[in-house]
Protein backbone atom coordinates (compact mmCIF):
# COMPACT_ATOMS: atom_id res chain seq x y z
CA UNK A 1 0.00 0.00 0.00
CA UNK A 2 1.43 3.32 -1.03
CA UNK A 3 2.43 6.00 1.91
CA UNK A 4 -0.09 8.16 1.31
CA UNK A 5 -3.19 5.36 0.96
CA UNK A 6 -1.17 4.02 4.57
CA UNK A 7 -2.07 7.40 5.91
CA UNK A 8 -4.98 7.95 4.71
CA UNK A 9 -6.20 4.92 6.32
CA UNK A 10 -5.11 6.38 9.42
CA UNK A 11 -6.82 9.63 8.79
CA UNK A 12 -10.17 6.98 8.33
CA UNK A 13 -9.34 5.04 11.64
CA UNK A 14 -8.75 8.52 14.16
CA UNK A 15 -11.86 9.78 12.62
CA UNK A 16 -13.86 7.25 13.85
CA UNK A 17 -12.14 7.36 17.25
CA UNK A 18 -13.02 10.87 17.52
CA UNK A 19 -16.79 9.83 16.85
CA UNK A 20 -16.81 7.18 19.13
CA UNK A 21 -15.26 9.58 22.02
CA UNK A 22 -18.12 12.54 21.07
CA UNK A 23 -20.70 9.81 21.57
CA UNK A 24 -19.20 8.21 24.60
CA UNK A 25 -19.85 11.73 26.82
CA UNK A 26 -22.80 11.91 24.55
CA UNK A 27 -25.26 11.47 27.55
CA UNK A 28 -27.63 14.05 27.34
CA UNK A 29 -28.14 17.10 25.18
CA UNK A 30 -28.44 20.67 26.28
CA UNK A 31 -32.21 20.34 25.90
CA UNK A 32 -33.13 17.59 27.93
CA UNK A 33 -31.11 18.30 30.51
CA UNK A 34 -32.53 22.04 30.78
CA UNK A 35 -36.20 20.97 30.64
CA UNK A 36 -37.07 21.25 33.97
CA UNK A 37 -35.86 24.73 33.82
CA UNK A 38 -38.39 27.74 34.44
CA UNK A 39 -38.75 29.01 30.48
CA UNK A 40 -36.61 32.30 29.68
CA UNK A 41 -39.21 35.49 30.92
CA UNK A 42 -40.68 36.17 27.14
CA UNK A 43 -38.87 38.94 25.61
CA UNK A 44 -40.46 42.02 24.30
CA UNK A 45 -37.74 44.44 23.47
CA UNK A 46 -38.83 47.72 22.24
CA UNK A 47 -36.70 50.30 20.12
CA UNK A 48 -35.22 53.10 22.22
CA UNK A 49 -32.85 54.77 19.58
CA UNK A 50 -32.84 54.39 15.66
CA UNK A 51 -29.66 55.35 14.28
CA UNK A 52 -29.56 57.48 11.33
CA UNK A 53 -27.05 58.45 9.16
CA UNK A 54 -25.61 55.45 6.57
CA UNK A 55 -26.51 56.18 2.60
CA UNK A 56 -26.39 52.55 2.13
CA UNK A 57 -26.44 48.89 3.55
CA UNK A 58 -24.89 48.40 6.70
CA UNK A 59 -22.53 45.18 7.13
CA UNK A 60 -20.72 45.28 10.63
CA UNK A 61 -20.92 47.20 14.05
CA UNK A 62 -19.20 46.88 17.30
CA UNK A 63 -19.27 48.20 20.52
CA UNK A 64 -16.48 50.03 22.32
CA UNK A 65 -15.90 48.73 25.68
CA UNK A 66 -17.32 51.28 27.35
CA UNK A 67 -20.80 50.47 26.66
CA UNK A 68 -21.98 53.96 25.42
CA UNK A 69 -19.89 54.29 21.82
CA UNK A 70 -19.88 51.93 18.69
CA UNK A 71 -19.09 51.45 15.16
CA UNK A 72 -20.69 50.49 11.97
CA UNK A 73 -19.54 49.94 8.88
CA UNK A 74 -22.04 50.17 5.56
CA UNK A 75 -21.38 50.40 1.41
CA UNK A 76 -21.60 54.15 1.46
CA UNK A 77 -17.99 54.31 1.75
CA UNK A 78 -17.97 55.46 5.63
CA UNK A 79 -17.25 54.42 9.55
CA UNK A 80 -19.26 55.86 11.88
CA UNK A 81 -18.75 56.21 15.49
CA UNK A 82 -22.26 56.71 17.88
CA UNK A 83 -23.12 57.95 20.87
CA UNK A 84 -25.39 55.54 21.40
CA UNK A 85 -27.01 56.77 24.19
CA UNK A 86 -27.77 60.30 22.61
CA UNK A 87 -28.06 59.09 19.15
CA UNK A 88 -25.24 61.45 18.32
CA UNK A 89 -22.60 60.68 15.66
CA UNK A 90 -19.27 61.19 16.89
CA UNK A 91 -16.92 60.30 13.93
CA UNK A 92 -18.06 59.91 10.41
CA UNK A 93 -14.51 58.46 8.68
CA UNK A 94 -14.43 57.99 4.81
CA UNK A 95 -13.07 54.19 3.76
CA UNK A 96 -10.37 53.96 0.40
CA UNK A 97 -12.55 50.95 -0.31
CA UNK A 98 -16.37 51.39 0.45
CA UNK A 99 -16.47 47.01 -0.33
CA UNK A 100 -16.53 46.78 3.81
CA UNK A 101 -17.35 43.80 5.30
CA UNK A 102 -16.32 44.08 9.13
CA UNK A 103 -15.35 46.73 11.73
CA UNK A 104 -14.25 46.38 14.80
CA UNK A 105 -13.42 48.77 18.52
CA UNK A 106 -10.09 48.23 20.04
CA UNK A 107 -10.69 47.52 23.68
CA UNK A 108 -9.23 50.77 24.79
CA UNK A 109 -11.03 52.43 22.77
CA UNK A 110 -8.36 53.93 20.88
CA UNK A 111 -8.65 52.46 17.34
CA UNK A 112 -10.90 51.09 15.15
CA UNK A 113 -10.54 48.69 12.43
CA UNK A 114 -12.05 47.72 8.99
CA UNK A 115 -11.80 45.58 5.96
CA UNK A 116 -13.75 44.04 3.28
CA UNK A 117 -12.94 43.06 -0.19
CA UNK A 118 -9.74 45.22 -0.42
CA UNK A 119 -7.89 42.17 1.24
CA UNK A 120 -6.72 44.35 3.73
CA UNK A 121 -7.53 45.43 7.37
CA UNK A 122 -6.90 49.09 7.69
CA UNK A 123 -6.27 50.65 11.48
CA UNK A 124 -7.17 54.02 12.41
CA UNK A 125 -6.60 55.69 15.46
CA UNK A 126 -9.42 57.80 17.03
CA UNK A 127 -7.08 59.86 19.30
CA UNK A 128 -5.36 62.27 16.71
CA UNK A 129 -7.22 65.77 16.03
CA UNK A 130 -8.17 64.07 12.75
CA UNK A 131 -8.79 60.40 12.51
CA UNK A 132 -5.89 58.96 11.03
CA UNK A 133 -4.62 55.30 9.26
CA UNK A 134 -2.03 53.83 11.25
CA UNK A 135 -1.78 51.15 9.02
CA UNK A 136 -2.99 48.98 6.51
CA UNK A 137 -2.69 45.14 7.24
CA UNK A 138 -2.09 43.67 3.86
CA UNK A 139 -1.30 40.03 3.40
CA UNK A 140 -4.70 38.39 2.90
CA UNK A 141 -5.28 36.68 -0.58
CA UNK A 142 -9.24 36.80 -0.15
CA UNK A 143 -11.82 39.53 1.44
CA UNK A 144 -11.45 40.50 5.17
CA UNK A 145 -14.55 39.20 6.88
CA UNK A 146 -13.67 39.55 10.00
CA UNK A 147 -11.59 41.74 12.51
CA UNK A 148 -10.91 41.78 16.25
CA UNK A 149 -8.34 43.53 18.37
CA UNK A 150 -6.74 41.80 20.94
CA UNK A 151 -5.16 45.15 22.29
CA UNK A 152 -3.74 48.43 20.44
CA UNK A 153 -0.77 46.21 19.66
CA UNK A 154 -2.83 42.98 17.89
CA UNK A 155 -5.63 42.58 15.93
CA UNK A 156 -6.76 39.07 14.45
CA UNK A 157 -8.05 38.73 11.36
CA UNK A 158 -10.63 36.10 9.41
CA UNK A 159 -10.32 36.25 5.46
CA UNK A 160 -12.20 34.74 2.27
CA UNK A 161 -8.48 32.94 1.30
CA UNK A 162 -9.78 30.56 4.37
CA UNK A 163 -7.25 31.79 6.77
CA UNK A 164 -6.89 33.58 9.90
CA UNK A 165 -4.18 35.48 10.89
CA UNK A 166 -2.60 37.24 14.30
CA UNK A 167 -1.01 40.85 13.25
CA UNK A 168 1.76 42.72 14.56
CA UNK A 169 -0.22 46.38 14.08
CA UNK A 170 3.13 48.43 14.70
CA UNK A 171 5.45 46.23 11.94
CA UNK A 172 2.28 45.26 9.93
CA UNK A 173 3.21 42.03 9.65
CA UNK A 174 1.21 38.39 10.32
CA UNK A 175 2.79 36.89 13.61
CA UNK A 176 1.03 33.93 13.42
CA UNK A 177 -1.10 32.07 10.42
CA UNK A 178 -4.09 29.95 11.32
CA UNK A 179 -4.01 27.36 8.58
CA UNK A 180 -6.95 24.59 8.60
CA UNK A 181 -9.72 25.88 7.09
CA UNK A 182 -11.11 24.49 3.36
CA UNK A 183 -13.80 27.21 2.86
CA UNK A 184 -13.82 31.03 3.33
CA UNK A 185 -13.47 32.27 7.36
CA UNK A 186 -16.14 34.16 7.60
CA UNK A 187 -16.57 35.02 11.28
CA UNK A 188 -13.99 34.83 14.01
CA UNK A 189 -14.52 35.27 18.61
CA UNK A 190 -11.71 35.98 20.52
CA UNK A 191 -11.76 34.24 24.15
CA UNK A 192 -11.72 36.70 27.22
CA UNK A 193 -8.65 35.24 28.30
CA UNK A 194 -7.30 35.72 24.83
CA UNK A 195 -5.44 32.60 24.57
CA UNK A 196 -7.87 31.10 21.82
CA UNK A 197 -10.45 32.14 19.53
CA UNK A 198 -13.72 30.13 17.37
CA UNK A 199 -13.60 30.88 13.32
CA UNK A 200 -16.92 29.36 11.44
CA UNK A 201 -15.99 29.08 7.91
CA UNK A 202 -17.95 28.09 4.45
CA UNK A 203 -16.67 24.86 4.86
CA UNK A 204 -19.47 24.57 7.47
CA UNK A 205 -16.94 24.36 10.28
CA UNK A 206 -16.47 25.59 13.20
CA UNK A 207 -12.92 25.53 14.82
CA UNK A 208 -10.68 26.24 18.07
CA UNK A 209 -7.31 27.70 17.36
CA UNK A 210 -4.61 28.15 20.48
CA UNK A 211 -3.19 32.04 19.13
CA UNK A 212 -0.26 31.24 21.08
CA UNK A 213 1.12 28.25 18.85
CA UNK A 214 -1.00 28.81 15.65
CA UNK A 215 -2.51 25.10 16.55
CA UNK A 216 -6.31 23.98 15.59
CA UNK A 217 -7.18 22.18 18.41
CA UNK A 218 -10.48 21.25 17.80
CA UNK A 219 -12.94 21.32 14.84
CA UNK A 220 -16.38 20.97 15.42
CA UNK A 221 -18.99 20.11 12.87
CA UNK A 222 -22.89 19.81 12.51
CA UNK A 223 -23.70 22.72 10.19
CA UNK A 224 -24.37 21.88 6.44
CA UNK A 225 -23.50 25.17 5.15
CA UNK A 226 -21.37 28.46 5.55
CA UNK A 227 -21.07 29.53 9.14
CA UNK A 228 -21.66 33.55 8.94
CA UNK A 229 -21.50 34.31 12.78
CA UNK A 230 -19.85 33.17 15.81
CA UNK A 231 -20.10 34.01 19.28
CA UNK A 232 -18.33 32.73 22.83
CA UNK A 233 -20.79 31.98 25.71
CA UNK A 234 -19.72 33.85 28.78
CA UNK A 235 -18.05 31.36 30.66
CA UNK A 236 -15.81 30.74 27.45
CA UNK A 237 -16.54 27.08 27.70
CA UNK A 238 -19.31 26.73 24.88
CA UNK A 239 -19.67 29.01 21.45
CA UNK A 240 -23.11 29.55 19.35
CA UNK A 241 -22.91 29.42 15.49
CA UNK A 242 -25.37 30.90 13.12
CA UNK A 243 -25.23 29.52 9.33
CA UNK A 244 -26.36 29.76 6.08
CA UNK A 245 -28.43 26.52 6.56
CA UNK A 246 -31.14 28.55 8.66
CA UNK A 247 -30.10 27.29 12.30
CA UNK A 248 -28.00 28.18 15.17
CA UNK A 249 -26.21 25.69 16.91
CA UNK A 250 -24.18 26.12 20.61
CA UNK A 251 -21.19 23.94 21.07
CA UNK A 252 -19.91 23.10 24.06
CA UNK A 253 -15.53 23.15 23.85
CA UNK A 254 -15.29 20.84 27.01
CA UNK A 255 -17.64 17.87 25.39
CA UNK A 256 -16.42 18.75 22.25
CA UNK A 257 -19.82 18.65 20.16
CA UNK A 258 -22.52 20.44 19.43
CA UNK A 259 -25.29 20.20 22.46
CA UNK A 260 -28.06 21.91 20.97
CA UNK A 261 -29.64 23.47 17.94
CA UNK A 262 -31.99 26.85 17.41
CA UNK A 263 -34.01 25.71 14.19
CA UNK A 264 -37.69 26.28 13.57
CA UNK A 265 -39.54 24.31 10.24
CA UNK A 266 -40.50 27.96 9.48
CA UNK A 267 -37.82 29.34 9.41
CA UNK A 268 -35.77 28.96 5.87
CA UNK A 269 -33.59 32.21 5.81
CA UNK A 270 -30.12 32.10 6.29
CA UNK A 271 -28.61 33.29 9.90
CA UNK A 272 -26.20 36.35 9.12
CA UNK A 273 -25.23 37.61 13.11
CA UNK A 274 -25.89 36.44 16.24
CA UNK A 275 -25.19 38.01 20.30
CA UNK A 276 -25.91 36.70 23.67
CA UNK A 277 -27.13 38.59 26.05
CA UNK A 278 -24.82 39.26 29.66
CA UNK A 279 -26.18 36.05 31.43
CA UNK A 280 -25.85 34.16 27.83
CA UNK A 281 -29.35 32.98 28.37
CA UNK A 282 -30.66 34.70 25.27
CA UNK A 283 -29.34 34.72 21.80
CA UNK A 284 -30.20 37.65 19.38
CA UNK A 285 -29.95 36.14 16.11
CA UNK A 286 -30.16 38.25 12.73
CA UNK A 287 -31.60 36.75 9.83
CA UNK A 288 -31.97 36.99 6.14
CA UNK A 289 -35.66 37.20 6.32
CA UNK A 290 -35.52 41.03 7.87
CA UNK A 291 -36.18 39.90 11.37
CA UNK A 292 -34.09 39.05 14.65
CA UNK A 293 -34.86 36.06 16.38
CA UNK A 294 -34.58 35.70 19.81
CA UNK A 295 -33.61 32.17 21.38
CA UNK A 296 -33.48 30.71 24.83
CA UNK A 297 -30.13 29.40 25.08
CA UNK A 298 -30.97 26.56 27.06
CA UNK A 299 -34.17 25.42 25.97
CA UNK A 300 -33.67 25.80 22.33
CA UNK A 301 -37.39 27.77 22.12
CA UNK A 302 -37.70 30.78 19.95
CA UNK A 303 -39.10 33.42 22.71
CA UNK A 304 -39.25 36.77 20.91
CA UNK A 305 -38.81 38.27 17.78
CA UNK A 306 -36.89 41.75 17.21
CA UNK A 307 -38.86 43.16 14.16
CA UNK A 308 -38.50 46.60 12.69
CA UNK A 309 -36.06 46.42 9.59
CA UNK A 310 -36.69 46.95 6.16
CA UNK A 311 -33.68 44.78 5.31
CA UNK A 312 -31.85 41.61 6.05
CA UNK A 313 -30.30 42.09 9.48
CA UNK A 314 -26.73 42.58 8.73
CA UNK A 315 -25.29 42.48 12.10
CA UNK A 316 -26.16 42.45 15.97
CA UNK A 317 -24.41 43.54 19.15
CA UNK A 318 -24.59 43.66 23.29
CA UNK A 319 -22.32 45.68 25.01
CA UNK A 320 -20.25 44.05 27.70
CA UNK A 321 -22.86 46.09 30.04
CA UNK A 322 -25.80 43.74 28.66
CA UNK A 323 -27.49 47.13 28.74
CA UNK A 324 -29.26 46.47 25.47
CA UNK A 325 -28.88 44.63 21.45
CA UNK A 326 -28.29 46.83 18.62
CA UNK A 327 -29.54 45.68 15.24
CA UNK A 328 -27.72 46.65 11.89
CA UNK A 329 -29.60 46.19 8.66
CA UNK A 330 -28.92 46.58 4.78
CA UNK A 331 -31.84 49.13 5.28
CA UNK A 332 -28.76 51.57 6.79
CA UNK A 333 -30.04 52.05 10.09
CA UNK A 334 -29.02 50.44 13.39
CA UNK A 335 -31.94 49.97 16.16
CA UNK A 336 -30.80 49.58 19.66
CA UNK A 337 -33.62 47.85 21.96
CA UNK A 338 -34.14 46.88 25.18
CA UNK B 1 -22.84 45.12 -11.43
CA UNK B 2 -22.75 45.14 -7.52
CA UNK B 3 -20.62 42.26 -6.65
CA UNK B 4 -22.33 39.60 -4.46
CA UNK B 5 -19.96 38.95 -1.96
CA UNK B 6 -20.15 34.88 -1.71
CA UNK B 7 -22.86 33.64 -4.40
CA UNK B 8 -20.02 33.91 -7.80
CA UNK B 9 -18.06 31.46 -5.56
CA UNK B 10 -18.33 28.10 -6.45
CA UNK B 11 -19.59 26.15 -3.16
CA UNK B 12 -18.82 23.22 -1.66
CA UNK B 13 -21.73 21.09 -2.44
CA UNK B 14 -20.72 17.83 -0.20
CA UNK B 15 -19.50 17.74 3.07
CA UNK B 16 -16.62 15.28 3.17
CA UNK B 17 -17.51 15.06 6.87
CA UNK B 18 -20.74 13.50 6.55
CA UNK B 19 -19.44 10.95 4.16
CA UNK B 20 -16.63 10.04 5.84
CA UNK B 21 -14.13 11.24 2.79
CA UNK B 22 -11.09 12.93 3.85
CA UNK B 23 -11.24 16.55 2.75
CA UNK B 24 -8.87 16.50 -0.24
CA UNK B 25 -9.19 15.13 -3.26
CA UNK B 26 -7.15 11.41 -3.68
CA UNK B 27 -4.58 12.80 -5.51
CA UNK B 28 -3.25 13.90 -2.36
CA UNK B 29 0.42 14.57 -1.97
CA UNK B 30 2.36 12.97 1.05
CA UNK B 31 3.05 16.18 2.72
CA UNK B 32 -1.14 16.56 3.00
CA UNK B 33 -2.08 13.37 3.85
CA UNK B 34 0.67 13.54 6.94
CA UNK B 35 -0.73 17.14 7.33
CA UNK B 36 -4.46 15.11 7.86
CA UNK B 37 -2.54 12.71 10.16
CA UNK B 38 -0.98 14.95 12.25
CA UNK B 39 -4.09 16.95 12.66
CA UNK B 40 -6.53 14.62 13.41
CA UNK B 41 -4.13 12.89 16.29
CA UNK B 42 -4.13 16.26 17.90
CA UNK B 43 -8.09 16.19 18.02
CA UNK B 44 -8.37 12.68 18.68
CA UNK B 45 -6.43 13.20 21.91
CA UNK B 46 -8.51 15.91 23.43
CA UNK B 47 -9.70 14.30 26.85
CA UNK B 48 -13.76 15.34 26.81
CA UNK B 49 -16.14 15.64 29.51
CA UNK B 50 -19.76 14.51 29.88
CA UNK B 51 -22.31 16.54 27.79
CA UNK B 52 -24.36 16.03 31.37
CA UNK B 53 -21.82 17.99 32.95
CA UNK B 54 -20.89 20.67 30.25
CA UNK B 55 -24.79 21.44 30.06
CA UNK B 56 -24.90 21.64 34.04
CA UNK B 57 -22.29 24.39 34.00
CA UNK B 58 -23.89 26.57 31.16
CA UNK B 59 -27.25 26.03 33.29
CA UNK B 60 -25.30 26.88 36.38
CA UNK B 61 -24.29 30.24 35.13
CA UNK B 62 -27.09 31.38 33.29
CA UNK B 63 -29.32 30.97 36.51
CA UNK B 64 -26.24 33.18 38.95
CA UNK B 65 -26.29 35.54 36.38
CA UNK B 66 -30.00 36.22 35.60
CA UNK B 67 -30.42 38.84 38.01
CA UNK B 68 -27.47 41.14 37.16
CA UNK B 69 -28.91 40.56 33.40
CA UNK B 70 -30.74 43.92 32.11
CA UNK B 71 -32.11 41.69 28.88
CA UNK B 72 -33.79 39.37 31.31
CA UNK B 73 -34.02 41.21 34.87
CA UNK B 74 -34.88 44.85 33.46
CA UNK B 75 -33.45 47.35 35.14
CA UNK B 76 -35.33 50.58 36.28
CA UNK B 77 -36.51 53.09 33.97
CA UNK B 78 -34.23 55.34 35.95
CA UNK B 79 -31.20 53.29 35.28
CA UNK B 80 -31.67 52.71 31.63
CA UNK B 81 -29.47 55.03 29.40
CA UNK B 82 -31.75 54.48 26.47
CA UNK B 83 -34.95 55.51 28.07
CA UNK B 84 -37.07 57.88 26.35
CA UNK B 85 -35.74 61.29 26.83
CA UNK B 86 -38.37 63.81 28.22
CA UNK B 87 -37.70 67.02 27.54
CA UNK B 88 -38.93 69.43 29.95
CA UNK B 89 -39.08 73.34 28.50
CA UNK B 90 -39.42 76.11 31.55
CA UNK B 91 -41.48 78.97 30.22
CA UNK B 92 -39.19 82.20 31.40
Amino acid sequence: MGEVEKMKKEAEGLKTEIEAARKAVHDTDMAAAAAGLAPAPRVQLKTRRTLKGHLAKIYAMHWCTDNKLMVSASQDGKLIIWDSHSGNKINAIPLKSSWVMTSAYAPSGNLVASGGLDNMCTVYNLKTPVVKIIKELDAHTGYLSCARFLNDADILTASGDTTCALWDIETGKQKTVFLNHIGDCMCLALSTDMNTFVSGACDSLAKLWDIRDGQCKQTFQGHTSDINAISFFPTGNAFITGSDDCTCKMYDIRSDQEVIGYQDAQLNSGVTSLALSMSGRLIFAGYDDFNCNIWDSLKGEKIGVLSGHDNRVSCTGVPSDGMCVCTGSWDSFLKIWN
Amino acid sequence: MVPQYKAERLRLQQFPWMKGDSPVNSTMSVGQARKLVEQLKIEASFCRIKVSKAAADLMAYCDAHACEDPLITPVPTSENPFREKKLFCALL
